[in-house]
Order: structure tokens, then C-alpha cells, then sequence
């Protein structure tokens, strides 16, 4: 009896040898990254091809051995279903599961809360496509935005606007959320730095779809701006721009990147004309537009905006963080990420030193003809040109 | 200016009055307001959208919108609400939270999370001139097709006998019953019409917003419920009141109120209709009913 068991063993022992000693890889050199996301609700139409890209680069990275090449990633993935409060709860969820990197949703307010829980556990987290230029201080050391933040989009877009002769604005913001609040806010500061002028400043509460008084104020204005400049995206976009273009206004409208999407190319000849922001241009013979292509092998679809290839580069910026970080230890990765510098990622290069979370990268300008949206410029400003967080 | 604001306040009241006339109907008959109204607003947007989709005609995909939603109202009742009937109001809103909860996440999971661009024809997107000023097509359109809904009901309600016996449901459902009328019926006619009104106001939402998505019913439905409230629960000439109402104190305090505090513009709604109701408790038009002890 007693020599059958001592077999047994030897055969179990055996086993796990011949299975290549998975339980212990795992346990030793295994990273698990949370992936906190909203996959429903509001937010989705940014969170989902956001985590469609980042699948894609760790399907790739694992396949070549994990990070840095010897750290095979797990993903656990959480639907916070666009619900702040659900957000917090599925970070606490995944820290407690060994999470070693937290990914958070398209947006500052679950990215704070997901960062409070994250921060004091020394979790490096990334936002997907947050690009509030407060979050990373409003969180502290571990937090990171990595998508071309508000302040440096609206540079770009004041710059361009600028420069194609335009000269006043009407600004139309929402203080629901500081993407829709802060972005036309620096919008008008570098407009007005440059020489333009705000000739007028309205609001509105996002998911009301009545516009009408709005639209109404600025057909009534004394002075008519030459470009409206709005943050606003869908649903409120498509109501705004379908409510102004009814009431016979033709003044060009401004947006930025959260109209990347197919729901705003869908508006077909009501989106003509309307200029704003990504990540990156996928001009022939671009890197980006080899990876929309790789994509499309992949998925079976285009890439449906530039949140695909975000999603993409964060695994790519993991990728070289682990590989040049001391240790596997959060702060370790962390410090690692903080050094990046002239990364050459897929859209452009992305440095962290020296720039407090927030990457410098360029910022390429698109505008919507006939339900296409077409290249126009990238664009790196200068740093002397981008506002200081609001 | 001042035309302008008038047309977008009757326009926006219009839909409104429409939304909260559907959730009166049923609450007036059955004491239930049903919360996954809304819920009826994204089936037909996104039947309008996939009739669209398959070369259907405008004019028959409205068609087809309104019918869908009448079923799908139909179907609701018969399967969620037929098994409460009798139970208290407070178990019936919270078996509408559930339906309404439930067709959401079948919307974001079955068919997409994103919103999908719907585009109205083009001559529903002009405006016209009426001395100096331009008033838009669209909110025109709303104005004219609240109006014939509104009295499309008028006439069903006064003319046929279905109509009588849900007047009378309303006011005391037992005699009704005791007449011979069957009670079944009188129920499911309030949910056809609840979901005809709430296809014709998705119809008129969407034409605004120009696209649907799963919690595009979240909205419209506390807007009619805020309506019927100040209307009068459950009285029908009270939900077109209310709805009227809300749609002119909206657009009202958008139009007076600085920009900077236009966002907090709900907060003040809110306080005005706490302020209606402090004068007028039962709604500015009290339903009348007979209550037995």
C-alpha cells in the first residue's frame, strides 16, 4: 500500500514535469493585468475597441513568451458597465486577485476611483483613453494617462483653426464631465493666446437631446462665430449638430477625439465639415495603417477608430516597461514606464520622462466629408503652446 | 427670438405630453407606472432603424415602428405585468424597473452597446421663414403630429365603445367589469395605445437626437413621469398639461437662465414642480375617481 502511493507520486511528480511545470510558471513570472472597462453603457464606444487593440498586443506579446519576453500575461477582464461606483468595486475585485497592472475606462471619473484603489496598493494603472490632464495628479505616482490629453488636443485643434483663417468661436461645454467641461476651456485659451476671440460661451447637460435653445442663441448672436468648438460626443453630438444644421446654421463645428466613431461617420453629409482629433492618421504606407490591416486579419473588421490602436500601444508600452524594469515589483514596472522615452510606437514615438504621466505624443487632425473621415494634418505642439491643466 | 423659443417649447412639451398621456393610460386602468415605457421608445428606434437598413420606405418603417411597439407593449403586459394584476402599486413599479432593466441589457448585449446613426429624410432637417424668423421643419412636424395623436385619442376615448369603457376604467374599474365589459381587453388596449403614443414620441425623440441606443429610454420615461405626476396621476387631460408644462419650463429656464448655471437647470425644474405640487397636491388636473372604502 505503502509502495503504490510512493508510485503515485512519483507519476504525479512526473506529470507536472511533463506538463512543463505550469503551476509554477504561473506563480512565478506570470502578470496579471486587471482590465476594468466599461464594455456596456456609455462608455462602451470607447472601451470596446480599446480592449479589441489591447487583446490584440497581448495575444502577440504572449505569443512571443509575455512581457519583456518571459512574463506571459493574464487578463482578468470586468465590465464596470459604465457605472463609477461598479468601477471601484471591480479594481478592489482585481487587486485582491494579484492584479500587478489595473487598466482603467475612457474617462477621469472611473479612472479616479479605480485609481484610489490602485494607488495606495502600488498597482501601475493606465487609463485606456482618459485624457484629462488632471487625472494623473489627481490620483498620484501610479497613474498614467496614455491617449493625447485635452490640453494638448485642443493646442492642436486652436492652432489649426487659427491658422485656416478662422478668428471667433462659440464655445458650447458641459460641466458633466471634465472632458466636456475643460477641452473647449483650452480650446479658447490657446485661440484667444493666438490672436482669436470667444464670442460666446454656452452649455448644455449631456444625454438631454434638446438642443433647441442653444441652437437658437447662436443663430440670435450679434457677432457669428466663424467655428463652434464643442467636447460633446454621442448621444449629445449627434442631436447638437442634427438640431443646428435644421435651424440653417452653416458655421463649421469643431469637435474632438470621442468623434472617432462609426455612430459620427454615420451622420453622413451632417457630420461634413466637422474637423477633430486621434491618436494617429492612417496615411499610405503609414505603420498605422499596416496595423489596421493586421487588425482586420485578426478581428475580421477595420479598426472603427483610433481607440483600436491606443488599446494596441499600451500593450506595446507595457511590453518595454517590463523589459527594462529591475524587478516585477508595481513600482519597479511604474518607474520603468515614468523613463520611456522616444518609444517607438505604432502612431508615433510616446515619451513619459520627465512629463508626470501624461505622454507626449502628436495629435493628428481629421475632418468628415461625405461620412469619411479624412486626414488633414498631425500635429506635435510645442509645450510653450499647450495651457496648464485647468 | 421669442417665437422661436415658443415653437421649441411646444415642440419639446409636444413629446413629452405624448410620453406622459402613454404612462397615464396604463395607470389609470391597471395603478401601474410602467418605467420600461422607455423601453417601448428604443424598440421603435431601433425597428425604424432596421427597416431602414432592409430598403424599407420611410413612410412604412414609421408605420411598422408604431405597430411594433403597440405588440411589444401588448407582449409586455401579457407576459410581466398579466401575472402581478391585483398586486400592490409598489410591486408593480418594481416589476416595470425589472422589465425595464432586463430589455436593457438584452439591447447592449443582443444588438450593440454603441449608438447607431439614424438619419431622417432631409426634408424633415430644414426651416422654413415666418416673417423674420426661421422656424425648423422638424419641431414643426413634432408640434403637428402631437396635436392629431392627441386628438386621434380624444376621438378614440369619446367615439367607440372600447374608448367609453376605458374612460370609465379609469374612473371605477369594477362597474366596468359589471357591465359586461371584458376586463382583459380594456388592459390590453391601454398598452396598444401606450406603446402607439410612446412609437410616435421615439419617432419625434429621434428625429432630434439622430441616433438610438440601448438607454435612450432612460431620459424621455422620468421626463413623463415628472409630467404625470404634475398632471395629475393618472388623469389623461392632466399628463398633456403636465407634458406641456415640463416642456415650457425647460426650455423657459434654458433660455432666461445665465449660461453657467443652465446645467443646474433640472435642479430648478425640480423645485418648481416640488412648488406645483405644495398648492395643487392630487396635479394641476386631479384624476377623477371613485374610491370605496
Amino acid at each position: 500500500m505503502g509502495k503504490s502511493v510512493r508510485r503515485m507520486s512519483v507519476v504525479a511528480g512526473a506529470i507536472a514535469l511533463a506538463l512543463g511545470g505550469c503551476g509554477s510558471k504561473h506563480d512565478d513570472s506570470t502578470i496579471v493585468i486587471g482590465v476594468v472597462t466599461a464594455q456596456t453603457g456609455v462608455l462602451a464606444s470607447y472601451d470596446q475597441p480599446s480592449l479589441a487593440g489591447f487583446r490584440m498586443s497581448i495575444d502577440e506579446i504572449n505569443a512571443r513568451g509575455g512581457l519583456g519576453g518571459k512574463h506571459p500575461v493574464k487578463l482578468l477582464v470586468r465590465d464596470t458597465r459604465s457605472d463609477t461606483a461598479t468601477t471601484a468595486a471591480a479594481a478592489q475585485e482585481l487587486v485582491d486577485e494579484g492584479a500587478k497592472i489595473m487598466i482603467t475606462p475612457c474617462d477621469a471619473d472611473p479612472s479616479i476611483v479605480a485609481g484610489q484603489v490602485t494607488q495606495p496598493a502600488g498597482v501601475p494603472t493606465l487609463t485606456f483613453c482618459g485624457s484629462s490632464p488632471i487625472l494623473p495628479g489627481a490620483v498620484g505616482d501610479m497613474m498614467f494617462t496614455t491617449y493625447p490629453t485635452d490640453n494638448l488636443q485642443a493646442a492642436a485643434l486652436a492652432k489649426h483653426a487659427y491658422e485656416t483663417g478662422l478668428r471667433k468661436v462659440y464655445l458650447l461645454v458641459s460641466p458633466d464631465t471634465t472632458y466636456t467641461s475643460g477641452l473647449p476651456e483650452y480650446f479658447g485659451k490657446v485661440f484667444t493666446n493666438l490672436g482669436g476671440t470667444v464670442v460666446g460661451k454656452g452649455s448644455f447637460s449631456m444625454n438631454q437631446p434638446d438642443f433647441s435653445v442653444a441652437v437658437t442663441t447662436i443663430r440670435n448672436l450679434k457677432e457669428q462665430p466663424d467655428l463652434i468648438m464643442t467636447a460633446a460626443y454621442e448621444p449629445d453630438f449627434p442631436a447638437f449638430v442634427r438640431q443646428l444644421r435644421a435651424a440653417g446654421v452653416t458655421t463649421p463645428v469643431f469637435g474632438a477625439d470621442a468623434l472617432g466613431t462609426p455612430t459620427i461617420a454615420g451622420l453622413g453629409e451632417l457630420a461634413n465639415g466637422v474637423v477633430f482629433t486621434s491618436a494617429g492618421c492612417a496615411t499610405p504606407g503609414s505603420k498605422l495603417e499596416a496595423f489596421n490591416q493586421q487588425f482586420n486579419k485578426v478581428t475580421g473588421h477595420l479598426p472603427s477608430s483610433a481607440y483600436e490602436v491606443n488599446g494596441y500601444e499600451i500593450g506595446l508600452l507595457l511590453d518595454a516597461a517590463v523589459k527594462s524594469a529591475t524587478s516585477m515589483s508595481g513600482p519597479a514596472i511604474r518607474d520603468a514606464l515614468d523613463n520611456l522615452e522616444n518609444f517607438e510606437a505604432v502612431t508615433g514615438t510616446i515619451t513619459y520622462r520627465g512629463t508626470q504621466r501624461i505622454p507626449v505624443r502628436s495629435v493628428a487632425l481629421l475632418r468628415y466629408e461625405g461620412g469619411k473621415a479624412q486626414c488633414l494634418q498631425s500635429v506635435t505642439p510645442a509645450a510653450s503652446e499647450i495651457p496648464a491643466p485647468l | 427670438m421669442l417665437l422661436q423659443h415658443v415653437v421649441n417649447a411646444i415642440s419639446l412639451g409636444g413629446i413629452y405630453a405624448l410620453l406622459a398621456l402613454g404612462l397615464a393610460i396604463v395607470f389609470s386602468i391597471v395603478g401601474l407606472i410602467n418605467f420600461a415605457h422607455g423601453e417601448l421608445m428604443t424598440i421603435a428606434g431601433y425597428t425604424t432603424l432596421g427597416a431602414l437598413l432592409f430598403g424599407v420606405p420611410f413612410p412604412a418603417a414609421v408605420l411598422l415602428a408604431i405597430a411594433t411597439t403597440a405588440v411589444a407593449a401588448m407582449a409586455m403586459e401579457r407576459i410581466a405585468f398579466r401575472p402581478m394584476r391585483g398586486a400592490s402599486v409598489t410591486s408593480l413599479l418594481l416589476t416595470s424597473f425589472a422589465v425595464s432593466a432586463l430589455l436593457k441589457v438584452i439591447f447592449q448585449n443582443g444588438l450593440s452597446a454603441r449608438p447607431q446613426p439614424l438619419a431622417m429624410p432631409q426634408w424633415m432637417t430644414g426651416s422654413y421663414q415666418v416673417g423674420n424668423v426661421a422656424i425648423g421643419v422638424g419641431p414643426t412636424i413634432s408640434i403637428v403630429i402631437s396635436v392629431v395623436a392627441l386628438v386621434g385619442l380624444e376621438l378614440f376615448l369619446r367615439r367607440t365603445v372600447t374608448g367609453t369603457a376605458m374612460r370609465a376604467a379609469a374612473e371605477d374599474f369594477p362597474v366596468v367589469r359589471l357591465m359586461g365589459i371584458a376586463a382583459g381587453r380594456v388592459i390590453a388596449t391601454a398598452f396598444a395605445l401606450s406603446g402607439v403614443l410612446a412609437g410616435i414620441a421615439a419617432l419625434l425623440w429621434v428625429a432630434q437626437r439622430a441616433s438610438v441606443d440601448p438607454l435612450m429610454g432612460a431620459v424621455p420615461v422620468v421626463k413623463a413621469f415628472i409630467a404625470t405626476v404634475v398632471g395629475g396621476l393618472g388623469s389623461l387631460p392632466g399628463a398633456v398639461v403636465g407634458g406641456l408644462l415640463l416642456g415650457a419650463i425647460e426650455i423657459g429656464l434654458d433660455a432666461v437662465l445665465p449660461p453657467s448655471v443652465v446645467p443646474y437647470r433640472d435642479a430648478f425644474v425640480l423645485s418648481g414642480v416640488i412648488l406645483i405640487l405644495l398648492f395643487r397636491p392630487q396635479g394641476v388636473i386631479p384624476a377623477a375617481t371613485v374610491r370605496r372604502g
